[in-house]
């Protein structure tokens, strides 16, 4: 009822398009970006901000890079962990070696250097596929991970072997490093993942994004339509490593503080897989979903036995948490094999019609 | 030029001058291969039956053993516990073709691998939840496997070889060929193969399908856990394993995914080739390089025969 | 329409997997404005002559020239950025696209902004986008498949994927356009809307098209000369006339009595 294109008529090919053609659509992004940009840095706790929302935006914005990979051009990718540390270790070499520059430039500099290493592993995609190709990027996972950790270089030759993030201002205002508020470091994050999100969003409702999607339906029409399939391939690859690295590096300098070569080992990329899949692969807005249930479910777990006045040992608690995730991964593909984002539009599709059932 | 020399020569002047030491990295790798092999072997059961891009078959190699050390320190005795273990795996096959096989069959492959991937977490949670995290160790005189190792004096130094380990080498053997058997020569082998060429056609000759998953998974199950006897038997029994269990995959690589015999070649190829790599080029690098080189070989093999060393030609048609 | 201007000339083309011989030194040409029909039993190479055509294979032996232009290898890519479009016989769409978005594909060529203005989706990219949108919208009303255009064309039945395929195909303005059975499976209804396309297509875009398919009271129907391939061989060449009568064809089709 209130959820209905009814009398919205189109008169333009532009207006027909846009990539939110219904009105109540474009309502409803405007109230979403309202909550992330006003009500939650004015109303939201440190904990909410610091520990639920930056990590999720950041790991959103590195699953949007994977979703780029597998949803849309349907190349699996088990690496994306390694891509979001060279993203952190580019980041964090730039800014230690020039620190006068400004260190938004750095993070996106970080990305294009993550961008050119994800290209040389995406090189392997033209002749090999599926399954090989998922093997084939567990190479730049362990590789990638181990020069992390052996490369001195890289780190400074921190005897900790671990990369600190020094303070960096933006304009007067701390972003990084322990001066920095929770509320400043969100809006950095968030800006970041709005903008990013939006360009996504183009890239995919359009031309390249039509590419990509034929060369993942059926690549041998593709080429037949002209598309030639190594750039295509290496372009998905190049963006989505753009993501992961800008991601990586956010981790990083806005969110953790400081890392160490296993913060980006495989279990980062599984999870991120997981966030795609459960999120709905070939959707951004899936990207947001999934990285929502996959980051805030273990708090839930975590919060829950205490909210219940039960005393569970935190390995416990870890050991609960692997348990429910791996359920609920089979659960929803079982439930939902195109994930929440399918969910989502089927809720949409039902609202248009209430209160009739069809 | 001098680093020319290190890559290319100093290698193998350090391996002729040292055969014994030679030798020995040879036997390690061999071993290692050996248990990469199984895992890989269990891995293909699966995929040639089922289409199941098992992500979740290092997994089960760690569950087994835990299952059985677990029961073990909790008093059951060796035998018993082989048993419960081996019928564990059972519940598992049934379970899994129950929860996950049967909902999701006609998906696409990735959701079947996505699937699997659940199941890694879900056994890894269950696992250390019943028995606790930390390392155990593997019980191996109560389970009447041989213990310290045979030296040779050959080549001029000392070879030793674990007696562990050849107890592996020549279990693996029997249990490939006694698979190999079962396959040609009894009717649930032929089914199974029948499958393995047509879901279709097979089910309309009134085969099964899930009984065949069942028997397979099942089959991959007693395989997982005699992997797991065997290396758990050399280091820890803990999902630190995991990592190892990993290797299989650029094994499958090398040997093709449907390939029995590619898969025992490829797992010898990779354990032999990282044991050589890390002994004699690691060090050039700084060491460590046993946890990427296996990946890094596969894929440059990859790139020269995508269908792995046995795996069928794929042939394009449109 | 024969005797005009040769588009396509095919010239002893000999094709080979392993051991089988697919295509014997075959050769035949197409000319500008015509419809060609390749026929011949199952497994006669009908099909690998067009994956020939368009690039997907490349014969061991013999020249393929286009537009006059003898060419050695050539990507698919290649042939299609020169005005070769294609069904399949087995339906090749996008699955998870909507029927436009498929559409759309067969635009890809023709669309030139680039990365930065994608990202932007403005301006100019996005005037770019809404222009080809249009052609597309005539393409969609040509093909009678509106009521389909936002729905994904893994859902829709046979016969209408058929429709969007041919519809993808003549987005991207082909000179020459290749059918492998755009008739198969369909039924008798569907078989006439499809020839009503195929001829309208031809007639009022100038379209040339070759076109495989086995019924043959629409080859005879539709086109203005044949080719008969058998086992990999050219058993006969011309005019639906000239082929009805040839004794071998009419052999390769009943069979000889031994």
């Amino acid at each position: 009822m209130f959820y209905r294109e009814v009398g919205q008529f189109k008169t333009s090919y532009a207006a027909d398009q846009a990539i939110f053609p219904i009105r109540q659509d474009r309502i409803g992004l405007a109230l979403i970006l309202l909550v992330a940009f006003v009500a939650i840095p004015l109303l939201g706790g440190e904990f909410l901000i610091a520990s639920v929302m930056i990590p999720f935006l950041i790991l959103a914005l590195a699953a949007i890079g994977l979703n780029i990979l597998i949803g849309y051009t349907g190349l699996i990718s088990l690496g994306t962990a390694a891509f979001m540390g060279v993203g952190a270790y580019a980041c964090y070499k730039l800014s230690t070696l020039f620190p006068q520059v400004n260190i938004l430039v750095w993070i996106l500099t970080s990305g294009f250097i993550a961008c050119a290493v994800g290209v040389v592993f995406g090189l392997p995609s033209l002749r090999i596929k599926g399954f090989y190709l998922a093997i084939a990027t567990l190479a730049a996972q362990f590789f990638l991970q181990w020069c992390f950790g052996r490369v001195g270089w890289l780190y400074n030759y921190n005897p900790s072997g671990a990369i600190e993030v020094p303070g960096h201002s933006l304009f007067g205002v701390a972003v990084t490093g322990p001066s920095a508020t929770p509320v400043t470091r969100y809006y950095v994050v968030l800006c970041i993942v709005v903008a990013m999100t939006w360009i996504a969003s183009n890239l995919v409702h359009g031309r390249i994004g039509r590419n990509w999607m034929a060369v993942r339906d059926m690549d041998i029409a593709a080429q037949l339509m002209g598309i030639r399939l190594l750039p295509a391939k290496l372009l998905a690859f190049a963006v989505s490593s753009f993501y992961a690295g800008v991601a990586g590096a956010l981790m990083v300098f806005i969110w953790l503080g400081a890392a160490e070569p296993e913060a980006f080992n495989i279990n980062l990329s599984f999870l991120l897989l997981f966030m795609v899949i459960i999120g709905g692969l070939g959707s951004l807005l899936g990207s947001f979903f999934g990285a929502a249930l996959i980051h805030i479910l273990p708090i839930i777990v975590r919060a829950a036995p205490n909210a219940l006045g039960l005393s569970v040992g935190s390995a416990t608690v870890e050991h609960l948490t692997y348990v429910i995730t791996g359920a609920l991964i089979i659960f929803f593909l079982i439930v939902e094999p195109h994930g929440l984002a399918r969910l989502w539009q089927i809720g949409k599709q039902k609202l248009r019609a209430w209160p009739f059932p069809y | 030029m001098h680093i020319l020399y290190l890559i290319f020569v100093d290698p193998f002047v350090q391996m002729a001058g040292a055969p014994d030491l030679l030798v020995q990295t040879l036997w390690e790798g061999l071993v290692g291969g050996v248990l990469y092999a199984l895992i890989a072997l269990g891995f293909v059961l699966i995929f040639k039956a089922s289409g199941v891009f098992n992500f979740a078959q290092g997994i089960m190699m760690v569950f087994a053993a835990l299952t059985l050390v677990g029961l073990y320190e909790k008093g059951v005795p060796a035998w018993l516990a082989l048993i419960l273990a081996i019928g564990i795996m059972y519940l598992l096959a049934l379970a899994v073709e129950r929860v996950v096989l049967r909902p999701l069959v006609n998906q696409p492959d990735i959701m079947l691998f996505m699937a699997t991937f659940g199941l890694t977490y879900l056994l890894i949670g269950l696992g250390e939840f019943v028995f606790g995290g930390n390392p155990k160790e593997m019980p191996v005189a109560a389970l009447g496997l041989p213990k310290g190792s045979l030296d040779f004096k050959i080549l001029g130094g000392l070879v030793s070889l674990q007696k562990i380990d050849i107890a592996a080498a020549v279990i693996a053997s029997a249990m490939v060929a006694g698979l190999a058997l079962f396959f040609q020569h009894t009717r649930i082998g032929r089914a199974l193969r029948a499958v393995a060429d047509d879901h279709q056609a097979a089910l309309s000759v009134g085969i099964s399908l899930n009984q065949i998953w069942v028997i397979v998974w099942f089959t991959a199950g007693i395989v997982a856990l005699a992997t797991g006897i065997m290396w758990g038997a050399r280091s820890d029994v803990s999902f630190a394993l995991q990592v190892i269990s990993l290797k299989a995959l650029p094994v499958l690589i090398l040997g093709g995914f449907t390939s029995v015999p590619g898969a025992i070649v490829g797992g010898l190829i990779i354990g032999i080739g990282e044991k050589l790599g890390e002994f004699y080029w690691g060090p050039l690098v700084g060491g460590g390089i046993e946890s990427w080189l296996a990946y890094v070989l596969a894929l440059a093999f990859l790139l020269f025969k995508p269908e792995g060393l046995f795996g069928e030609k794929i042939i394009e048609r449109i | 329409m024969s005797g005009g201007e040769i588009l396509l000339d095919v010239e002893h083309v000999s094709l080979a997997f392993g051991g089988v011989r697919a295509i014997n030194d075959v050769s035949f040409n197409i000319a500008r404005g015509e419809i060609r029909a390749i026929i011949g039993p199952n497994g006669a190479g009908k099909t690998s002559m067009l994956n020939v055509i368009n690039g997907f294979y490349h014969p061991q032996h013999g020249r393929i020239s286009f537009h006059g232009k003898t060419r050695a290898r050539m990507k698919p890519y290649e042939a299609a950025s020169q005005g070769i479009a294609r069904t399949f016989q087995n339906v090749a769409l996008f699955k998870g696209m909507t029927t436009l978005d498929n559409i759309l594909t067969g635009r890809s060529l023709k669309m030139r902004r680039n990365l930065f203005w994608q990202m932007l989706r403005h301006g100019p990219a996005l005037a770019e986008e809404i222009e080809h949108r249009k052609f597309c919208e005539e393409i969609i009303d040509f093909l009678e498949i509106e009521h389909i255009r936002k729905a994904p064309v893994g859902t829709l039945p046979y016969g209408l994927q058929k429709r969007v395929e041919l519809g993808r195909a003549l987005a991207m303005e082909p000179t020459l356009l290749l059918l492998d059975e755009p008739m198969a499976g369909m039924n008798l209804e569907e078989k006439q809307d499809m020839s009503r396309f195929i001829v309208d297509v031809n007639q009022h875009f100038g379209t040339t098209i070759a076109l495989i398919e086995h019924d043959i009271g629409v080859v005879m129907d539709l086109s203005d000369r044949i080719v008969v391939l058998e086992y990999g061989h050219k058993i006969a060449d011309g005019t639906p006339d000239e082929v009805k009568s040839d004794q071998k064809v009419i052999d390769a089709y009943l069979g000889v009595a031994h």
